[in-house]
């Protein structure tokens, strides 16, 4: 550690650098072949733009002359604010639910079993109900991401609480600890890998949430110019709106990675001896 | 001592359990008491209800039987007691002064008054230096010394030490005593020990109680007359070894 610390800036950028390559080069390698060979079939097979645009069009579609047309940014921050505030919502209240649930017996008794059945309900089913209570938009959009996304959050985060080693619960219990302060300084902290490992299932669901979402109704966002550009069988925007969905994904489940080295720094610390 | 001088008494008291075959008769009667200032050592073969008494008097299992008196003038039985379990039982997430700090924030009381103190804790059992670590970095000895200093930080007048080496490997166990008597020595604290080793409970207290296989009752109690501060080599002298013996052939009777 030390060693490389003494190193010149111009040397470590290297190092740096070549760090990501060998941790990403054949990723980056994997994806670049991919494009190559779809947009290589695409011109060889002479196939149409309206069966599958080659790589080249969905490139124009989002940086060319006519991107414009499209109004890619509001669309992707209604996305975007879909996404986090579902996920926002997702992690308040199903952390507080599983507080509640695992409380006690009596409060586990009551709810888990509700949980158990909301969770059988196809939750995108729900959708167009959703949009009967609360007409089209954002909000709605967010609650029904919220409804796909909250279940694994809260049955993790609910195993989590309750599979706290009894002795350490003692630990705290001999100080005539009270309740809050068991939740608060054992088990809400004893759970946050568990809350993670939920959390990162929730990621995807928020996406997938939003979008279902803005398919039934809306007036912003991926999903609805997707519809949009569906009707007027706009292939290059609507693989465009994949590949900005996967962007938005892949950069959602990033910011977690992150959050949860930020949240639990003692996961990376290991002996050294 | 004086009839003055006992902290805790505990008379008579019976634990049995409620089991699905029956109940489980955990403690018979066992009746002793503790002095202020006294380590007493409880010896009794595995399974004889030892951290169980231990637990009932720490307040997290409820008795069946008999009394626990707490002279209150001395000490709050609440807030003044420490608690060594078998295991360190530090908490992953936090660092190693703010596990030793983890009393006083359940205790509400002020942290910041609490800084130096565990610093100087930490020291005492040879761990400065070590502060901002996490539990994982350390080894097996080391968290167990960072749980002992721990039960001091709230200043406790009574300690309770359930098997606190139990699991460590002997050599480090041999090491964890010594520094167990020159804490206590410091410190001046009373201890309540529980283990199965006799020529353990002999070196470090001023008596030791034997208690019988389940359900147990105490069978002998012995007062330690060997000069303080003892160090390793009080292990070859024969009036350490005749109490060893002695202890053992109380154990072997039953």
């Amino acid at each position: 550690m030390s060693l490389t610390a003494k190193k010149p800036l111009g040397v470590r950028i290297l190092y740096g650098f070549w760090d990501f390559l060998k941790k990403y080069g054949l990723t980056i390698l994997a994806i670049v072949l991919l494009v190559l060979i779809w947009q290589i079939v695409v011109d060889g097979f002479h196939i149409k733009k309206y069966v599958l645009p080659s790589p080249k069009l969905v490139f124009n579609s989002l940086f060319g002359p006519q991107a414009a047309k499209n109004h890619w940014w509001k669309h992707i921050r209604t996305t975007v604010l879909e996404v986090f505030g579902s996920f926002a919502l997702v992690l308040v209240l199903g952390v507080s639910l599983a507080v509640l649930i695992s409380w006690n017996r009596w409060l586990n008794r009551l709810l888990m079993p509700v949980l158990v059945l909301f969770n059988s309900i196809p939750k995108i089913a729900l959708a167009p109900l959703f949009l009967l209570w609360l007409g089209y938009g954002v909000k709605t959009n967010i609650w029904i991401s919220f409804f796909v996304a909250f279940f694994p959050v809260v049955i993790n985060a609910t195993t989590g609480m309750m599979s706290v080693d009894d002795d350490l619960l003692d630990l705290v219990k001999y100080l005539d600890a009270k309740k809050y302060q068991v939740f608060l300084k054992v088990r809400i902290p004893a759970s946050l890998p568990y809350i993670f490992s939920g959390i990162k299932i929730c990621a995807t669901s928020c996406v997938v949430g939003s979008i279902v979402g803005e398919f039934c109704a809306a007036k912003s966002g991926l999903g609805y110019l997707m519809r949009d550009a569906q009707a007027f069988i706009d292939m290059p925007t609507m693989f465009a709106c994949l590949f900005l969905l996967a962007v938005i994904g892949m950069s959602f489940f990033g910011t977690i990675s992150i959050l949860e080295k930020v949240c639990m720094p003692w996961k990376r610390s290991r002996r050294e001896d | 001592m004086s009839e003055k001088d006992v902290l805790l008494s505990i008379k008579d008291l019976r634990k049995v359990y409620k089991t699905r075959d029956g109940e489980l008769e955990a403690i018979g009667k066992v009746t002793f008491d503790v002095k202020d200032q006294e380590f007493v050592s409880i010896v009794g073969p595995s399974g004889c209800g030892k951290s169980t008494l231990l637990r009932i008097v720490a307040g997290l299992l409820e008795k069946t039987e008999g009394e626990i008196i707490v002279d209150k003038t001395k000490f709050n039985p609440d807030k003044e007691v420490g608690f060594v379990f078998q295991k360190a039982l530090l908490l992953d997430w936090r660092k190693v002064i703010d596990n030793v700090l983890l009393p006083i924030e359940i205790l509400k009381l002020d942290k910041r008054k609490y800084v130096d103190r565990a610093m100087e804790l930490l020291e005492m059992v040879g761990l400065k230096g070590f502060e901002n670590r996490y539990p994982n970095e350390l080894s097996g000895g080391m968290q167990q010394r960072v749980s002992i200093a721990r039960a001091l930080i709230h200043d406790p007048k009574l300690i309770l030490m359930d098997e606190p080496f139990g699991a460590l490997d002997a050599i480090t166990r041999e090491k964890m005593n010594l520094e167990l008597m020159r804490i206590w020595s410091e410190s001046k604290k009373t201890v309540l020990f529980i283990t199965h080793e006799i020529a353990e409970a002999v070196f470090l207290s001023d008596r030791v109680i034997v208690l019988s296989a389940r359900p147990s009752r105490q069978v002998g109690s012995f007062d330690i007359d060997l000069p303080r501060p003892r160090g390793i080599d009080l292990k070859t002298t024969p009036e350490f070894n005749k109490y060893v013996i002695d202890v053992y052939k109380t154990l072997e009777v039953q």
